[in-house]
């Protein structure tokens, strides 16, 4: 009896020690996931943020000059028309390629005929990788006879159409463009979530005597209002930092009409050599950015909440 | 017609198609999405025709078919384009591109998953909110200082030894595989596998390492396809880092190139189209080969974190 403490206490020893043996293995394997998410995500976030308030020499912070990058980009009289632009791009994305991947996937759901065809075909345009995609649409939009759509207006006998060059409009094409190469991803994510509506809540609507029209409205899309609500948050988030469609398609013109934030970023950073305005720019995005993500994230755990 | 049996009820039902009005009402729905394929197919089938042209036919512009469709002829297009694009450093180069980010993402986000999921060492709540919160960082803010830190390798100055990661693969690597995202997906797989497994390979004398190499990757195969799928997509259209990266012209990957050729006057038109398609050729095989995981696989990608 007398020896039962101290094998409750050695015990609690070797427990201690498995687990400090565990604590110990664990980092040094956790190490390199630490250590890359360190060097590329949070480090250089910080340091971007740090050293937006430097004059840049070159890549090289120089010296301390507070919030001047920020004033001069503010002050900038692109800045207003480039906002503006981004906006115009989340806009147009959201009227164009907001609506068409959900009823996509809700009629691909009523098909008894050729489901996995269509759903495999429509999700093709996902596939092209993003730079052949875009040189594609610059080609379908080319200003000359030999573009696909002035093809067809001269089949038509019209005069060939300028379409990217048309500065009222080139943001609407290029969203085009960026809803054909990106509506399948969304479609099929949507896909799932219309699979999993209960068949049951159907059959009871329709001894309810709903119509079609009436199913949709009181059955289809309460039960999709969530994956709605989050896929618009996440629409607007991912749309306002385009960068590679003015960039592959237009060089953000004609004269500035398609320059998006994210592009003027690019253009400050590495083609203008102004490194310290493209981050304190950086900084104003990340800004916008961040209270539209605290929102999503927001809605999330309420949309979590409701199912 | 036998098919209607099988349907469920749905926004159209079985009762429905018994009626004129609602086969009328499926069949234009199956005329929509029909039309919505030939339509979204188009402009992928206009530039494969348009590869097969020469640059005469392109500018007249009189049909959507290239005049001589013998095989011969496009036999001799693919070729000839394919000489004067020089595409095939840039593909073997986007293969060691796509490959190294692939097993990097794997073993160091998959590690990471499972010392977070199986091993949870103290401080294992703190790391996984910071990964969360990774997942939310916008990214933009990051170009510039991370090229800056590209270029001496890891700090700015004043560092023992530092290397220019500028036209190495490194960048691209190390950046696909700081994927917060992953890391999560791993977790949640490695969740749902019983402890059990990982205390009964202890006992016979595994490591962790091997636990998670012999144990934990082939019980998790569905996820170790997705993000492999994932990954090398991703390789095969990804763009803005490699751009500002790889500068020498012995190291560009293909949709740089290609972008880069569309720039240059010399190239002529249809040779260009022939660089579009070269380029969705191997994503292609890639969808064909694994399209039930890719198409089915967003289950998987849905889990949230």
């Amino acid at each position: 009896m007398s020896t039962q403490p101290g094998i409750e206490k050695q015990r609690v020893k070797v427990k201690h020690k498995v687990a400090r043996r565990n604590n110990i293995e664990g980092w040094i394997l956790m190490l390199p996931m630490v250590i890359v998410l360190y060097l590329m995500i949070w480090r250089p976030t910080v340091m971007g943020a740090i050293w937006s308030t430097f004059r840049m020499k070159g890549y090289t912070p120089h010296e301390f000059i507070g919030l001047r990058n920020y004033i001069e980009v503010v002050k900038d009289t692109q800045f207003l028309p480039t906002l503006w632009n981004t906006v115009m791009y989340v806009f147009w994305s959201l009227v164009v390629g907001y609506l068409p991947p959900v009823i996509l996937a809700i009629m691909i759901n009523e098909m008894v005929h050729f489901k996995n065809g269509f759903k495999i075909v429509l999700y093709l345009p996902q596939i092209v990788p993003g730079v052949a995609a875009l040189l594609m649409w610059y080609y379908i939009y080319y200003p000359d006879s030999s573009g696909l759509l002035n093809f067809f207006l001269a089949k038509f006998g019209i005069d060939p159409y300028i379409w990217l060059n048309d500065g009222r409009f080139t943001i609407l094409y290029i969203v085009i463009s960026m809803t054909w190469s990106g509506f399948a991803g969304t479609m099929v994510l949507y896909y799932a979530a219309v699979q999993s509506i209960s068949s049951e809540l159907y059959e009871a609507a329709i001894i309810d005597g709903a119509g079609m029209l009436k199913r949709v409205r009181y059955v289809t899309i309460p039960q999709l209002s969530g994956v709605l609500l989050l896929t618009f948050v996440r629409q607007i988030i991912s749309v306002f930092q385009v960068v590679e469609q003015p960039l592959v398609m237009t060089g953000g013109g004609p004269n500035g009409a398609s320059t998006s934030l994210g592009y003027q970023l690019y253009k400050y950073g590495f083609v203008n050599g102004r490194a310290g305005h493209a981050m304190a720019l950086g900084v104003i995005i990340f800004f916008i950015l961040i209270t539209l993500t605290v929102l999503y994230m927001r809605l999330n755990k309420k949309v979590e909440e409701n199912y | 017609m036998n098919r209607f049996s099988t349907k469920q009820a749905g926004i159209i039902s079985p009762s429905d198609l018994k009626t004129m009005k609602g086969k009328i009402a499926y069949w234009s729905v199956f005329a929509f999405l029909l039309f919505t394929c030939i339509f979204t197919l188009f402009p992928a089938i206009w530039v494969l025709l348009s590869g097969f042209k020469d640059s005469q036919e392109i500018y007249s512009g009189f049909s959507l078919f290239p005049r001589d469709m013998s095989l011969e002829h496009m036999m001799t297009c693919i070729v000839d384009s394919w000489k004067t694009l020089e595409l095939g450093r840039s593909m073997i180069n986007t293969v060691i591109m796509s490959m190294g980010s692939l097993c990097l993402t794997l073993i160091v986000c998959g590690i990471g998953g499972y010392v977070l999921s199986k091993m949870k060492p103290r401080g294992t709540n703190f790391v996984l909110q910071l990964v969360l919160w990774t997942m939310m960082m916008p990214g933009q803010l990051r170009t510039v200082p991370l090229y800056i830190s590209w270029l001496s390798f890891p700090f700015v100055a004043n560092f023992p030894f530092e290397v220019s990661l500028i036209n190495t693969y490194w960048p691209i690597w190390l950046s696909s595989a700081a994927n917060a995202f992953e890391v999560l997906l791993f977790k949640h797989y490695f969740d749902s596998i019983p402890m059990s497994y990982v205390e009964a390979a202890k006992l016979d004398g595994c490591g962790n390492l091997s636990i998670f190499f012999r144990i934990m990757m082939p019980l998790s195969k569905p996820i170790v396809i997705y993000v492999s799928i994932m990954s090398l997509t991703y390789a095969w259209s990804n763009f803005f880092i490699p751009y500002l990266v790889l500068q020498d012209k012995e190291l560009q990957i293909t949709p740089v190139r290609i972008y880069l050729l569309g720039q240059s006057s010399e190239i002529k038109m249809n040779v260009r189209f022939m660089g579009i398609i070269f380029a969705s050729v191997v994503p292609f095989l890639i969808f064909a080969f694994f399209q039930k995981h890719i198409i089915g696989g967003v289950s998987i990608g849905g889990v949230k974190g």
